[in-house]
Order: structure tokens, then sequence, then C-alpha cells
């Protein structure tokens, strides 16, 4: 049986073993100095030809995540895997900023428009008109998140790019009077597209973290919608549940 | 990630949305404009029974052949995720109603018993082992060899969800494999017991490997959802690490946070206890 590696997914087979090798790499799965398998080896467990796994392990080894010993094989090189200062586990909702305090925020977005349909599906209280806001924060030269935030056109005159600085929308609300109080979160994987990879620098079809939330005030109001794309390699979402009455589950400080 | 020299980064001063100049990144161009639509469908941006973009509008706007923008828009169709109407246009689905599991984080135990009896279950592996690399750092609060359960788990007869438990290896043993069924390793765990009364989860996203890619039925570097967990009982030792690979058209993981309400600024959000959280799926 053989991995469904296949020309009909629009992703060359090259490319696919390289995305599950970087990501090894990139993981620490194959270790500093350790030797990859063998080309053999990886024919047999990628299903893929020779060829195949030779353009993977060029790109590899063009990038620099690889070194290629003529008679003594391929090894994994040093210093690939995140240091401990980009690499974070943040807790649900947390704001990005604590965790590091080299993050940049760059604007790319910041405009009114038409509320979209799913907003609208979901939440017709939304209302027709949104503020839209696109931003990428970095931490050092990474970027690690993309996000598109939604802010109902009630709100949207609070807000300037300057107002919000590097501030998140929901840290600016705060600070305007409009607490949030409660958020409604849906976590998974997606396929990166070509905006996401381009900004992010993954890619296209890289395996990105995906977050959509919305915040309410303690009125139940709505303060924005969210969709956050983060680089799994410098972003993971930690929840700590207790359990029990579920009174006490909780996330951790 | 992106090489030093790729497009990508060479683009990145200026946002540049059209996949025009992105050919030897071993990603059809069709596939880009593909994987633009498929995200928009999925997260409702295009919403269902509404039209997509026209044939030369999708040409104009991401300066690609007739020919490309027809291969992204079959194989959307392929997927049974548009209609295209002669003459009149191409329309999203709508997505079958109940086709995605939903695991709620803020109901976690409580739903356990809920989702085990809504799907099933292959033991594909149940053998105590060495600990993987990747486990290894937990050793001295597990031990140095494990009892490893791999189970796929099936939802309507399609394999959504590759989860690896490790358990000490005293536990493993007071287990048997043809009693696993589909309960979930937590209501196993208990009942040999001590009861598990917290855990740690970490949700990441990963490319499919060999492994993940074979047992889901998905490409090889496809994405998926990765949670890791270590369960624990009331005096803090570790019960189970956990492990599972889903596909994310399969599930979704929802979680309701509330702010505690404390007088500290700022005040932690916390996951919302379920009495009061809404039943909502």
């Amino acid at each position: 049986m053989t991995a469904r590696t296949n020309t009909r997914t629009g992703i060359a087979r090259y490319q696919q073993v390289y995305t599950v090798l970087s990501q090894a790499l990139a993981t620490g799965n194959i270790a500093a100095g350790e030797a990859l398998p063998s080309e053999p080896t990886l024919v047999r467990q990628y299903g893929v030809s020779r060829t195949t796994v030779r353009r993977a392990l060029a790109r590899l080894a063009a990038e620099g995540s690889i070194v290629r010993r003529r008679g003594s094989g391929t090894f994994a090189k040093s210093g690939l895997e995140k240091s401990g200062a980009t690499r974070k586990v943040t807790r649900l909702l947390d704001d990005l900023r604590r965790v590091g305090s080299n993050t940049r925020s760059k604007l790319l977005a910041f405009e009114r428009v038409s509320t979209p349909d799913f907003l609208l599906r979901e939440w017709p209280e939304f209302g027709e008109r949104a503020l839209l806001i696109r931003r990428l924060r970095s931490i050092g030269d990474d970027p690690v998140v993309l996000a598109t935030i939604y802010v109902p056109e009630d709100l949207a005159p609070l807000l300037s790019p300057r107002r919000l600085g590097v501030d998140t929308v929901l840290v600016a609300l705060d600070k305007l009077g409009h607490r949030a109080v409660t958020a409604d979160q849906q976590t998974n994987a997606v396929a990166a597209d070509p905006f996401s990879a381009q900004h992010l620098q993954c890619p296209v079809g890289a395996a990105l973290l995906n977050v959509r939330q919305l915040a309410r005030d303690a009125k139940g109001h709505i303060l924005d919608f969210t969709n956050f794309v983060y680089r799994p390699d410098c972003y993971e979402l930690h929840v700590q549940i207790e359990r029990g009455n579920g009174r006490r589950a909780r996330v951790p400080r | 990630m992106a090489p030093k020299s790729s497009p990508a980064r060479k683009a990145r001063s200026r946002p540049r949305p059209s996949p025009r100049r992105r050919q030897k990144t071993g990603v059809a161009r069709y596939y880009q404009l593909y994987s633009l639509l498929s995200n928009a469908l999925n997260d409702g941006t295009i919403a269902p029974g509404t039209a997509l973009p026209s044939e030369p509008e999708l040409s104009n706007r991401h300066r690609l052949s007739r020919t490309t923008v027809r291969r992204a828009l079959e194989r959307l169709e392929n997927e049974n995720r548009i209609v295209r109407l002669r003459g009149s246009g191409t329309f999203a689905r709508q997505a079958p109603a109940a086709s995605k599991l939903c695991l709620n984080l803020h109901t976690y135990y409580k739903d356990l018993p809920s989702i085990a009896a809504q799907t099933s279950v292959s033991v594909l592996r149940f053998e105590p082992e060495v600990l993987p690399a990747g486990v290894r750092e937990l050793q001295s609060r597990l031990g140095e060899r494990a009892f490893v359960i791999q189970r796929l788990r099936k939802f309507h007869g399609t394999p959504y969800q590759l989860s690896t438990a490790y358990v000490p290896e005293s536990v493993g043993r007071q287990m048997r494999r043809n009693s696993l069924g589909s309960t979930s390793i937590i209501t196993v765990l208990d009942r040999i017991g001590p009861k598990t009364v917290s855990s740690d989860h970490t949700m990441s996203a990963v490319a499919a490997d060999d492994i993940a890619s074979r047992a889901l039925g998905v490409a090889l570097g496809a994405p998926l959802l990765r949670m890791r967990a270590v369960f624990s009982d009331s005096k803090g030792r570790i019960r189970a690490v956990y492990e599972s690979l889903s596909r994310p058209d399969q599930l979704n993981v929802r979680a309701e946070l509330e702010r505690v309400r404390v007088r500290s600024a700022p005040r932690p959000w916390r996951l919302r206890p379920h009495e009061t959280g809404s039943a909502k799926r």
C-alpha cells in the first residue's frame, strides 16, 4: 500500500514529498545532524518514483535544509527547528503581543465594505455595512498570523489606523469602553491559498491553523468577527479543560 | 517554508493576490485558483446558492487562461461543491446537513460518549513500545515504555480521525483490544481508574505524512488538524498522552469562551462552564 501521492491533487508529487519532509525537519522529527531515510526507502514510503524523491531532496538541499554527502547519505542541517523565541504556544484568545516584545503589525487593509453574506447569514444583526481590517503580525522577521477582521458599522467610527496602532481590535475597543465578555471560536486546519501563502511566506497548499472568532460585549452586541490564519510552525493553541461540574473549566493563566 | 529566493518572498513588499507569477512552485496554477475558491466556499464567503464569478471574470481577475479556470471549476464540480447550470452560471451548493462532526471544547467530557456513539472505530495498533521522540519529554511521568493504542475513527463510513494514545504500560496491560470498540479512551481508562480529571490540549495544523494520508484517504501533504493532549488524574499523574489528526472537512472544533468576572485587569478568558453554555452544535 502506498500513500496517496497523486497528480490529480494539483500539487506536484515532488512538492507533496517536499512538504512532508520539510515538516519533519522543522519539527525535529528528523533531528539536526540525523540521516534522512535513503532514496529507495523514501520511494517505497511515499509510493513515488526515484526522480520525484530526488527532486524533493534537491529542493531541500537548495534551500539549505539538508546536506548531501556523497557515499554517506543525506543529513538534516542544524538550526532548522524554530528557536524558543519564535515558536509560541499560546492560549485561546491570547493577545500575541503578550508572548513576545518584538512582534510587529502591518496594516494591509482598513476600509468600509458591504458585510459579506456568510456573516449576515449567521449573524443578521451584524448590519449591512462593516469595517474591514486586515493585518499581518510578525515576530522578528517571521510572519505569524494573517487576521481578517470585520467590525459592525456602528463601532467603525471609533476606530482609525492610528487609534488601532499595534493593539488588537478587541484591545482597542476595550480601551474605548466596549469590552468583550464572550467569544465563540472555531478552530481547524486549512490549505494556504495564494493570498495567505504570499503573506505568511509559505507554499500554496501548506497546512495552516485557522481560528474564526466572534466576540460580544456584556449586552450581547457583536464587537467583531475575526478570521485568523496562523503559521503552525510559529503558533499553537493551548486549552486546559477541567472535568467535574464544568464550573472549573478554564483557560490556563 | 518558502526558500529565500522564492517569488513569495520577493513579492512581500507588494501584495499581489494574482497567482500568475508562481509557476515553478510545484503547485499547478489551476490548483491556486481552486484553493482560493475552495476556502471561500468552506468559510461561506461564497454562500450556498449564490453565483460564483463567471469564467471570463475569473480569468481576467486572476490572469489565468479559460482552460485553467475551467479546470479549477471542474474539480469543485467533481467534489459536488458547485453546480454548473448551462446558460445561467455556476452556483455554490448547499452543504449536506450534519455532514460534519463538531467537537465542543466547553463540553468536552460531557460530549465524549455521544461522539463515540455517532462514530465507528477500528483499532490499528495495540501494543507496548518504547516511547517515540515526540512524547519522550514526558517520559519521567509516563515511564520508559508505554502501551500504544492507535485507532481510526469513522463518521458515516468516512475516516475522519487517526488517534494515537500512549498509556502507562501497567494500565495498558489491564485493557483488552476487543473491548476498546468505539468507546473513548478516557471512558476506557475511567473503568480501570483512577478517574481523569483534567487535560491540557494543544492544537495545530500539520501536513499529512504517509501514514496519515493512507489511513484518512487524503493526499500526502494535505492539511490536518492536530490535537495533542495530556490527561491527568486528581493527583496530577498522567493517565494518557494523546494525539489525534483530523480531516478538516469532517470535523470542526468549537469553543465558547467567557471572561472571568474578577477585578484584576486584564481579565482572563476561560471556557464557558457548560451549565450556562448553549447546547447548540
